[in-house]
């Protein structure tokens, strides 16, 4: 019964924290998404763990602990690939700002040689 | 018509090569307008490039010889240049080749052209062996890949038309670049021609390649080549 309490209060904190989050705008929705998604399958999975326990030996687990290690490490991996693939557009974008940067402040440059002979 | 012409001059930490580079240039008597990228160099290269009567881009940080130069293809691109030249900022590159380079891209027989330091009557090139080990194992393997032979893959000495600028100004790899952009300018059905040239041998400053990145450098460049052949084919 403690370990049903565990799961439910994380999970509650989970969703509370990603909430709170978003309340304070330090989490845009676009990256909350997920995070919400994963603090409701927690609190529900902690409320009705049958349907763990249904679904681990529905898919040939013999442990459902098995099942619940082997579901967070798939959403926690994908979720790096997510967030990798986030990183580097962010890299790129970050490249191509100071390229730009760069090529403006050589045109403001000539600009004002121009605007300094006339 | 007289063709636009650019010559991009990357530099990172080359206070005691870029000036000479630079007079290198104008003494060759190329008509051309010569753009310095300084990739946010923590020496004194900016200020002697600003003693010369060149252009000057200064990144606002650090992004890599490749970034570099992509800068001088944005720019080129912006400014409608028809043909695009890189020129390392380390004085390694001889401009007296520079017409050679060029001829070929304005008599739109090719679209890129690459000094190679491996083709007669200059093949005398001096360089450790584990460079020269490098340089032979991704020409064979770029060679392969393309169907064409290739000298000197790793040469930063290039030309570039006006096609290839606007392609490079959209993507170019931003850590060791070259033997990668042959790749992507194949891609795009690129004609590529090597011309011989001989090269310097490094005076002051330090190269891109040191001898902890060797390791780093051929295996990204490798698989970075390899996955190019993943990529979709392009008409240029």
């Amino acid at each position: 019964m403690s370990v049903k309490i565990l799961a439910l209060g994380f999970g509650l904190v989970i969703l509370f924290s990603v909430l709170e989050l978003i309340r304070k705008e330090k989490l845009t929705f676009k990256y909350a998404l997920g995070w919400l998604v994963i603090g409701i399958v927690a609190i529900f999975s902690s409320i009705f763990e049958t349907v763990i326990f249904k679904t681990a030996s529905f898919l040939g687990f013999k442990l459902p602990s098995n099942f619940i290690f082997f579901s967070l490490l798939s959403v926690f991996i994908l979720f790096s690939l997510l967030l990798t693939v986030f990183l580097c557009q962010q890299n790129n974008r970050n490249d191509l700002m100071a390229q730009k940067i760069g090529i403006l402040e050589l045109e403001i440059e000539k600009l004002k040689r121009k605007i300094n002979k006339e | 018509m007289a063709q636009k012409i650019l010559i991009i001059v990357p530099a990172y930490n080359e206070e005691s090569n870029i000036g000479k580079t630079i007079d290198d240039i104008m003494a060759s008597g190329q008509t051309a307008t010569i753009l310095v990228v300084n990739d946010c160099s923590k020496d004194q290269t900016a200020q002697k490039v600003l003693e010369k009567s060149v252009m000057l881009i200064s990144l606002p940080y650090n992004l890599g010889i490749g970034g570099a130069v992509q800068t001088g293809f944005r720019y080129a691109d912006d400014n409608h240049y028809d043909v695009a030249v890189q020129i390392d900022g380390d004085y390694q590159h001889d401009a007296a080749y520079l017409k050679d380079l060029l001829r070929p891209l304005c008599d739109d027989k090719v679209d890129m052209t690459i000094g190679s330091r491996f083709l007669p009557p200059f093949s005398s090139y001096q360089s450790s062996f584990l460079r020269r080990f490098g340089i032979t194992f991704f020409a064979r393997l770029i060679s392969f890949l393309i169907k064409e032979h290739i000298t000197d893959p790793t040469s930063g000495y290039r030309a570039f038309n006006k096609k290839l600028i606007k392609i490079f100004a959209k993507y170019y790899p931003h850590d060791f670049p070259e033997p990668e952009a042959i790749l992507i300018a194949k891609r795009y059905k690129a004609r590529i021609k090597e011309i011989p040239v001989q090269m310097r041998e490094r005076l002051g400053g330090q190269s891109s390649i040191r001898y902890l990145k060797t390791f780093y450098y051929m295996v990204k460049v490798t698989l970075a080549i390899v996955l190019d052949k993943l990529k979709e084919r392009k008409e240029l």
